[in-house]
């Protein structure tokens, strides 16, 4: 059998496409298969990503294999196979094994973003605090002092209320 | 209200409004959330999955989250009805194929739709026509507010909030910027937007979002990270990128006209006449039949027809859409034939 594309080579890759319930065979040489399954660029889903991740953080992995979290029974192995975690308590029970995970997907491991509406006083407080001291970072590695100075002050004057660090 | 209501008319985030929205089709934003005390969906069973859905259900009806609430019990729902919702961007494909007690609440607009025990026990979705981060943020950024101060989210202050999957925690927001880059896609300079976004730690994704396929040449920009960063500084990242990539797409639509006019022309005005005159047109073709056109009316070529009209027509024209308005299964030899006789009464009404 001929290529279906140039008509000149032999086709050696088959393909079954299925659009709207409808079969169709396909016959390409290899030069032409390439041009054809490279037409179809696919980005790699969150959850491919996160499996490729999972893959890549095994130190970690030896010291977890028997942590089983005991509010919804979900084991760490299981979490890795599945990618999903049982219950919120998760992100304590297994954080040993989550942090590197969460370091790599998203640059980072603290929250600097919003608070849910009705968290208490000091919750607020204390991711205000997360944020100014990054913006402070941020401020001194453009050399803008002034500003610096400026949120300097303010955390000084939130910390005094508030117990610091995590 | 029912869902054979909605088959023929659309959401308003097809209406083609709002900046740059020749090139730019919606501005997404959606976040995830989940209330304490129960676990996440893939751990709960029966009665806690009903319990969550039935306590979010009455929340946000009795706070008036949007206007004019309709509330869809997906466990009921039939298989077209769900791949309707999936077309109109009110749900997603997973909500769809989901199982157990789900649903979703939606305003009349569509701009807002709130999805219960999708992945996680809440997502919130606010969609517009057009560029536009600052107006979808703030409705969404009220919304929370509102569900916030009535439900107990689990968030933690180092990780701020919870989800099932790790990908979403933080802020547990999603922004999506859906955009038409026919030209791009023409002279594949697409590569390009591909590689210098992923730089950004933004990703490029198809019409219908995770693992779909890139079709009429619609591409869905959004943020990969959700930790780390302030809602702020996400949006402002995204704010930021695509202005660069509708200059980017206006420059290959002004090259095309320049050193290929007449090939340009010539496919515009093909495409305008086989969706007047077709007799039969698969979802496939349809699709880059519509890029071409739209890009037409772009260009100032076809001067006849609106955008919102072309926006609308992918929508309208995709399977469970053509079945609804239809009031029937069709299989898809069926639906080819009354999609192409659809888009031509559409087109000569004008």
């Amino acid at each position: 059998m001929k290529c279906e594309s140039c008509n000149k080579k032999l086709a050696t890759v088959h393909l079954t496409e299925i659009i709207e319930n409808e079969k169709k065979e396909r016959h390409f040489c290899e030069d032409c298969a390439q041009n054809v399954t490279n037409h179809f660029p696919k980005a790699p889903s969150p959850s491919d990503i996160l499996t490729s991740l999972i893959n890549q953080v095994s130190p970690e992995i030896r010291e977890m294999s028997k942590a089983t979290c005991p509010v919804c029974g979900l084991s760490y192995l299981e979490f890795r196979s599945q990618g999903r975690l049982g219950c919120p308590m998760d992100y304590i029970v297994f954080k040993k094994g989550l942090l590197p995970l969460i370091e790599r997907m998203h640059g980072s491991s603290q929250h600097v973003g919003k608070v849910p509406a009705n968290a208490g006083a000091e919750i607020v407080k204390k991711n205000e605090l997360i944020q100014l001291r990054k913006e402070l970072n941020e401020a001194v590695e453009r050399e803008n002092y002034e500003k610096a100075a400026e949120l300097r002050d303010k955390i000084y004057e939130l910390s005094g209320n508030v117990e610091d660090g995590d | 209200m029912e869902i054979k209501d909605l088959s023929d008319n659309t959401g308003e985030w097809l209406r083609g409004t709002g900046k740059e929205s020749d090139i730019v089709i919606s501005s997404r934003i959606r976040l995830a959330r989940n209330i304490t005390g129960y676990p996440f969906l893939s751990r709960a069973n029966l009665k806690q999955r009903k319990e969550v859905e039935s306590l979010l259900r009455k929340t946000i009806i009795e706070h008036n989250i949007a206007r004019d609430v309709s509330y869809v019990n997906l466990n009921q729902a039939t298989a077209v009805d769900k791949l309707f919702l999936v077309e109109r961007h009110l749900i997603s494909k997973e909500h769809a194929e989901g199982e157990g007690e789900r649903g979703v609440a939606f305003g009349k607009s569509e701009t807002v739709s709130l999805m219960i025990n999708e992945e996680d026990h809440l997502r919130i979705q606010v969609i517009r026509s057009g560029f536009e981060l600052k107006n979808t943020w703030n409705t969404i950024d009220e919304i929370d507010n509102i569900l916030g101060e009535n439900l107990n989210f689990a968030f933690s202050s180092r990780f701020g909030f919870l989800t099932a999957c790790p990908t979403n925690v933080g802020t547990g927001m999603r922004v999506s910027v859906m955009l038409h880059l026919p030209a791009l896609g023409m002279t594949k300079h697409i590569e390009k937007v591909f590689n210098a976004v992923g730089k950004l730690g933004l990703v490029v994704r198809g019409l219908y979002g995770e693992g779909t396929k890139v079709s009429g040449d619609l591409y869905q920009i959004s943020n990969q990270f959700a930790l780390g960063k302030s809602e702020k500084e996400i949006l402002s990242i995204i704010e930021s990128v695509i202005p660069r990539i509708t200059s980017y797409e206006r420059m290959a639509r002004k090259a095309l006209v320049m050193e290929s006019k007449d090939q340009l022309e010539d496919r515009i005005w093909r495409s305008y006449g086989m969706l007047k005159a077709a007799r039969m047109i698969t979802s496939e073709e349809i699709l880059q039949l519509l890029s071409q056109v739209r890009m037409g009316v772009n260009l100032g070529l076809i001067e006849d027809i609106e955008i919102q009209t072309l926006n609308e027509l992918f929508v309208l024209t995709l399977p469970a859409h053509l079945q609804k308005l239809q009031g029937c299964e069709l299989d898809s030899a069926q639906r080819n034939v009354i999609r192409a006789s659809y888009v031509r009464k559409r087109l000569e009404g004008l």
